[in-house]
């Protein structure tokens, strides 16, 4: 079987499509599945809502960028406590305009895991080869000293003077250059996202890619997925066009935390436990700007090359940050004259934030409408998780201060707009409310959970729902709990033991 | 029933409510000037307002040259606005529409602090907006940091305010890849892929590199971001 991409433009009149699995969603986990089965001799059929990208199509204007990219244009955001949070619309998924970050989680998240959720195979070295299968295919390594950039390095120096323990992170790219644009897309073509990595790999295999294409309705008789029913897309504009019906002995759903579940409850499946949307989970993260005496050139360098995974038991972890300079500079205290003079520093500055494990915060997503497979997200941050991000925040402050700032723009409500060294201290006296943090929802997890027990999760170990024989989901909504770590790697490593379960039962 | 008599038969009450309909007619709808130019999205009245913001967030001079309206914000905002879902640009819009009349409830310094946002000097549009984003209120410093957001956006999107803070993007060059030889651009048919497989010179990532030489600030500027010889 000939594998091929199939584009908007070629979308005539409706389709049928018989294969033996098919695959919803071309991010990091889905990318992974179709590529594993069409190289076991599977026939196999992506589907991706979004259009493929060009480097000609990535907008270097972030806005702009993200009206292209993201859901809902970038805006979309939770309710309760409101937090802005992107999910990617694109080939490749999250991975076109994420930074690349892969991280192994260590063995206590897993022992966590297998405690709460009765989870008897998903050990760390239960999922090691699988880290090893995509680590190798990707070439992931640590970011070398060669592209980090003064910005990264100023984290190390920080880190390395109040001995906490630092290191490069490794990342899924190779050739970087250290634009600093992995969040518009990499121009260089040195990221390794899904779309030049494993989905031309599944093409190669012999995988057929529908792009924009929305699966809007899984199709099941009993105990059995018997398909998918989709619709054509137009790119950008959302535009619908013909149907497209596909036949498969198992369908896998990859849309992501919010997608999938909205195509189960749309589905009218899975969902006897009625956990289907629920236990929705995210890293939270706070950042800080710190200005320095030298010339730090921020827009060089690794988007984020450095971490500390120090404080991971503590319930959060540290890493440099860059981001196109308008969505930075969003943060920046003032306005008038005042505001341009703190852009004026931003050559200067250096970021840092934290991405915390708010593990009492559970929030929910739920259909716009009923059968809508547009989401409404609610969270809320508990109060026993404030102290982890007041947590973070302070150690942030104190790495940029050791690190040689020489004043920091904390962007916290209830703080000063600038802080000196001499006013870190107050910050540990500092009481916050959770209203006072301007924070982003990195990362979401949870909605489709894994459990051992059928009445409190929605899929077993392998990703299988537990209510249909040939029903998988293979993305971050399967993990029980937060990773406390950038969770590609691990949604990836779980998708290829999803995807060798899958080929040795078809 | 008490009425204007010689001016007309009217009743006060009448009267003075009519009065108040079309002083809310005007304050809503009328004085605003001409944008100045073409606009796809944007209506008169939503670019007076983003101007009038843009103003007040990126007055000229100062540590970065261009204002917020010689960078183009409201321009910018209108091709941002096209780029939009209809239901997010609608809430673009309510906000808009929120900071603009908010001064009937959160009026500016001044007897005549209750006149629209876009009516008030920039001095005070800009006491007004520290207002908002310094408020104990947590929606209102939402509100604030959304308009800024946007307004920020469209501001950084100006090549001169990149060029100022020596934060434009850099001119690189990649080796074709695989997958430039599958994608056509976005929304076109596969006849405009511009790479034939016999130029592939990168199938997988390990054909590359682990690191590469890296980018700095004498590298040459992406051409879109180069000074335009006058």
């Amino acid at each position: 079987m000939s594998g091929r991409v199939h584009v908007f433009a070629e979308y005539e009149r409706e389709m049928r499509e018989d294969a033996d699995v098919v695959v919803v969603g071309s991010g990091p986990c889905g990318a992974v599945v179709a590529k594993e089965l069409a190289e076991a001799g599977k026939r196999t059929v992506l589907l991706e809502e979004g259009p493929p990208f060009t480097p000609e199509d990535f907008a270097l204007d972030g806005a702009l960028s993200m009206a292209r990219t993201m859901r809902e244009a970038g805006l979309r955001a939770t309710r309760g406590h409101v937090m802005p949070t992107m999910q990617a619309i694109a080939l490749g998924g999250g991975s076109l305009v994420n930074s690349a970050i892969c991280v192994r989680p260590p063995a206590f998240v897993f022992d966590e895991w297998a405690t709460r959720f009765e989870l008897a195979h998903t050990s760390r070295a239960d999922l090691d080869p699988h880290f090893d299968a995509v680590e190798g295919f990707l070439g992931i390594e640590p970011t070398p000293d060669a592209v980090q950039g003064r910005r990264n390095l100023l984290f190390r120096e920080g880190c390395e003077k109040l001995g906490i323990s630092v290191e490069p992170i490794a990342r899924n790219v190779r050739g970087c250059r250290g634009s600093g644009e992995c969040f518009t897309g990499c121009r260089a073509r040195a990221k390794q996202s899904m779309d030049i990595s494993y989905v031309p790999a599944a093409i190669r295999a012999g995988a057929q890619v529908y792009t924009s294409v929305r699966a809007e309705h899984v199709l099941a008789e009993g105990r059995v997925a018997t398909g998918v029913r989709a619709r054509v897309v137009a790119p950008w504009t959302g535009r619908r066009g013909p149907a497209l019906e596909i036949t498969a002995k198992a369908v896998v759903l990859s849309a992501g935390c919010m997608a999938t579940p909205l195509l189960l409850l749309a589905s009218g499946v899975a969902n006897r436990s009625g956990q289907v949307g629920r236990n929705l989970q995210f890293h939270p993260g706070v950042a800080v700007m710190g200005v320095f005496e030298e010339r730090v050139d921020p827009q060089f360098g690794a988007t984020q090359g450095m971490q500390s995974l120090h404080f991971l038991r503590d319930g959060y972890k540290l890493e440099t940050l860059w981001a196109p300079p308008a969505v930075l500079a969003v943060r920046l205290p003032g306005a008038g004259l005042a505001l341009k003079e703190r852009l004026a520093e931003i050559p200067h500055a250096a970021i840092v934030d934290a991405i915390a494990s708010c593990h009492h915060s559970l929030g929910q997503v739920r259909p716009r409408r009923r059968g809508s497979l547009d989401p409404v997200l609610h969270w809320r941050l508990h109060p026993d998780d404030l102290p982890v991000l007041a947590k973070a925040l302070r150690t942030i402050v104190d790495v940029l201060f050791a690190a040689g700032a020489r004043k920091l723009l904390p962007g916290v409500h209830g703080l000063p707009d600038e802080l000196g060294p001499a006013d870190a201290e107050r910050l540990h006296r500092q009481r916050f409310r959770p209203s006072d943090f301007v924070m982003a929802a990195n990362h979401a997890f949870c909605t489709t959970r894994m459990h051992g027990d059928p009445k409190q999760g929605v899929v077993d170990e392998w990703g299988r729902c537990h209510e249909l024989d040939n029903l998988y989901v293979a993305d971050t909504g399967v993990f029980p709990r937060c990773t406390s770590v950038n969770p590609m790697l691990t949604g990836m490593a779980l998708a290829h033991r999803t995807a060798q379960a899958l080929r040795d039962r078809l | 029933m008490r009425s204007l008599g010689y001016v007309a038969d009217v009743p006060i009450e009448i009267a003075l409510a009519a009065c108040l309909l079309v002083a809310f007619g005007w304050r809503v709808l009328g004085g605003y000037p001409a944008p100045a130019g073409p606009l796809a999205r944007l209506s008169r009245r939503e670019a007076a307002f983003v101007a009038s913001a843009a103003e007040a967030l990126f007055p000229p001079g100062g540590a970065v040259p261009p204002s917020g309206l010689e960078a183009g914000v409201p321009a910018w905002c209108d091709r941002w606005l096209d780029a939009l879902p209809p239901a997010t640009r609608r809430l673009v819009r309510l906000l808009f529409v929120l900071v603009e009349h908010a001064t009937l409830l959160f009026p500016a310094p001044g007897w005549d602090g209750w006149r629209r946002f876009s009516a008030l000097d920039p001095e005070r549009r800009g006491v007004v907006l520290e207002r908002w984003r310094t408020s104990r209120f947590f929606l209102r410093r939402l509100v604030f940091t959304s308009l800024r957001a946007i307004v920020t956006q469209g501001y950084f999107a100006d090549a001169a305010v990149l060029r100022a803070l020596s934060l434009a993007p850099r001119e690189i060059t990649a080796p074709v890849h695989e997958a430039d030889t599958l994608y056509p651009p976005v929304g076109r048919p596969k006849s405009e892929i511009r790479f034939r497989p016999e130029r592939v010179a990168v199938r997988g990532p390990l054909d590359l590199p682990p690191a590469g030489v890296p980018l700095g600030p004498h590298g040459a500027l992406h051409p879109d971001y180069r000074e335009r010889a006058r």
